[in-house]
């Protein structure tokens, strides 16, 4: 080490980029954030415990009686145990959010641009870490939630559902496969607005509660157009029993990737036009 | 070698960058001086391809920035000391940016070394001081082993300690051949480290030279003349003065003539002298009389 101080030989191989290197960049900032990891975990738990409790309340296991939702509200055994989805979503889109926006905050995404100066490989391996990160835990949290909750209301002589049943399955990997929607509407809100309070408000509000809030308020002649909103489109593979003015499978499933996609589109637009 | 040519970058009306050109050679330090808001940040961005110019081009290595396929090898750049994620370890905010150009743990542990941030590597960069942010800041710069350096207000922040490592470190990388760029709105920092300056006020060039040649502009203009025959002295100097004044202890202060020349010219003349002393105008003084026009916010403005 005594020759030249910035000299080393390591970095003579190195130097080009490529996709693959961009995304195990983008890995290594998402690994290395203990706010992934708990969140991630907080999401196994929650979604798992919630269909647990869920379950319990259902067969009346836990006294209801202080609050709690009626008996009545626990018909379906799919919908009942995947109770937490909801939970799920929230600190999913909040992570897609804070892996989108997290570096402007910091000012780190001028050093990560200066290193990929073509900047759209930055967005792109963005969005596929997130997805392998989110997916595999969406899917063992909602299976867990599945089978705990399953084995709970069938200890107590409930009905119950198998994995073989095509509505559960459809609910299932939708409700998998809406989680890691909103992480990605949520990480590309992230770098659209460059805010992590702005990005969180607007896909909590924006996606998550003001469709619904319309949905309920406005007159029933504003459905048509209220179901291509993106949870309402999302009901379709979400819902045990889908409403028959919201979208059917087919529909649903291709108006929800249109938004996730759109909203990928708008915030890789915003990149390769803005100075950063 | 980074080329900028015509550069301009407007926001709206106002003009931060205003058509400036100059060349930063390799193998020097060149300084990028000016008060804050001159332009020097907007035009470092520019140069890396993060603002676009509203006209003009910039060049590094021959080339456009953005069009590179290995820029970390052609340019390191330190922009803004707290430029990482607080949550984040030095190591893996390094470890990070290096895996987007194939720079592994090796050279990630050297630079940190390199830098005096090995021993806490792994720590949240959140408890950094500024002085370790802005070495965290350089290790980025220095990780792709580049041939330009470029650095933004480097000095800012760091103890004596790290001012003296930095101005070794800055020779050394110039000394191997690499263009070395830092900005500052110091010009005694500058002074100190830079063998050339590029001096911008209000998004223009003011100056573009060596640092001796600026320093031998700007001293020794004025001559402190103690004589008993001064208004004798005037009249001998009355051709090659700018100007004289004549100060209440008697001393005779005279612009625009080298002290040498004074001399001769009293001996020549009989004139006797009881002191003669160039004045060193202080490069500070220097700075601030050519970019006096172009702080973007005098403080007597902010009183009114």
């Amino acid at each position: 080490m005594s020759t030249a101080p910035a000299m080393a030989p390591s970095a003579a191989a190195a130097g080009h980029l490529s996709f693959v290197r961009v995304l195990r960049s983008e890995f290594i900032k998402l690994r290395s954030l203990r706010s992934t990891w708990v969140m991630l975990a907080s999401m196994l738990v929650l979604f798992i415990a919630f269909g647990a409790i869920a379950a319990l309340a259902s067969t009346g296991a836990i006294d209801s009686a202080n609050g709690g939702p009626p008996r009545s509200a626990f018909i379906d055994p799919v919908t009942t145990v995947l109770a937490g989805g909801g939970f799920a979503v929230l600190i999913m889109s909040v992570l897609g959010v804070l892996s989108g926006a997290r570096e402007y905050g910091s000012g780190m995404i001028r050093t990560s641009l200066t290193f990929v100066p073509k900047r759209l490989p930055v967005l792109w391996a963005k969005v596929l870490v997130l997805i392998a990160f989110v997916v595999p835990v969406a899917v063992l949290a909602a299976l867990g939630a599945f089978v705990l909750g399953m084995a709970l209301l069938s200890g107590a002589g409930s009905d119950t559902v198998t994995l073989g049943d095509p509505d559960a399955q459809r609910v299932l990997i939708g409700t998998c496969a809406y989680i890691t929607g909103l992480a990605v509407i949520g990480l590309a809100l992230g770098m659209a607005m460059r805010s992590m309070p702005g990005a969180i408000a607007t896909v909590i509000g924006g996606v998550l509660i003001l469709p619904a809030l319309l949905t309920a308020l406005l007159p029933d002649a504003w459905r048509s157009v209220l179901k291509f909103l993106p949870s309402n489109a999302a009901a379709a593979f979400t819902e045990v029993r889908v409403r028959a003015d919201m979208l059917e499978l087919g529909p649903g499933i291709i108006v929800f990737t249109a938004w996730v996609i759109l909203s990928v589109v708008v915030a890789a637009v915003l990149l390769a036009r803005r100075d950063a | 070698m980074i080329e900028v040519e015509h550069l301009t970058k407007r926001y709206g009306k106002v003009t931060a960058v205003d058509d400036i050109t100059f060349t930063v050679a390799p193998g020097r330090v060149t300084g990028f001086l000016g008060p804050n808001g001159a332009g020097k940040s907007t035009t470092m961005r520019m140069v890396l391809g993060l603002d676009r110019p509203t006209s003009g081009s910039v060049r590094v290595d021959g080339t456009a920035y953005r069009t590179m396929r290995a820029p970390v090898n052609a340019i390191g750049a330190l922009l803004e000391a707290k430029g990482f994620d607080k949550a984040r370890s030095a190591r893996n905010h390094l470890l990070s940016l290096g895996a987007t150009s194939g720079i592994g743990a090796a050279r990630v542990d050297h630079v940190l070394d390199l830098v005096g941030l090995g021993d806490v590597a792994r720590q949240k960069a959140g408890g950094f001081s500024l002085g370790m942010g802005q070495r965290l800041g350089i290790a980025v710069a220095l990780l792709g082993d580049p041939g330009i350096v470029m650095l933004d207000e480097p000095v800012n922040g760091l103890d004596p300690d790290g001012v003296l490592w930095i101005r070794r470190l800055l020779r050394q990388l110039a000394d191997e051949g690499r263009t070395v760029f830092l900005s500052s709105h110091l010009m005694t920092e500058m002074e100190l480290i830079a063998d050339d300056l590029i001096i911008i006020g209000r998004g223009q060039i003011l100056a573009n030279t060596s640092m001796t040649d600026f320093i031998s502009s700007w001293s020794s203009l004025r001559v402190r003349v103690v004589t008993p025959e001064a208004a004798a002295l005037q009249g001998v100097l009355a051709s090659r003065a700018s100007d004289f004044e004549l100060l209440d202890s008697g001393a005779l202060v005279v612009t625009g003539v080298e002290a040498a020349v004074i001399g001769q010219a009293a001996f020549d003349a009989g004139i006797p002298l009881h002191e003669l002393t160039p004045l060193s105008v202080s490069l500070e003084d220097a700075f601030m009389e050519l970019t006096r026009d172009s702080v973007q916010f005098h403080t007597g403005e902010v009183a009114a």
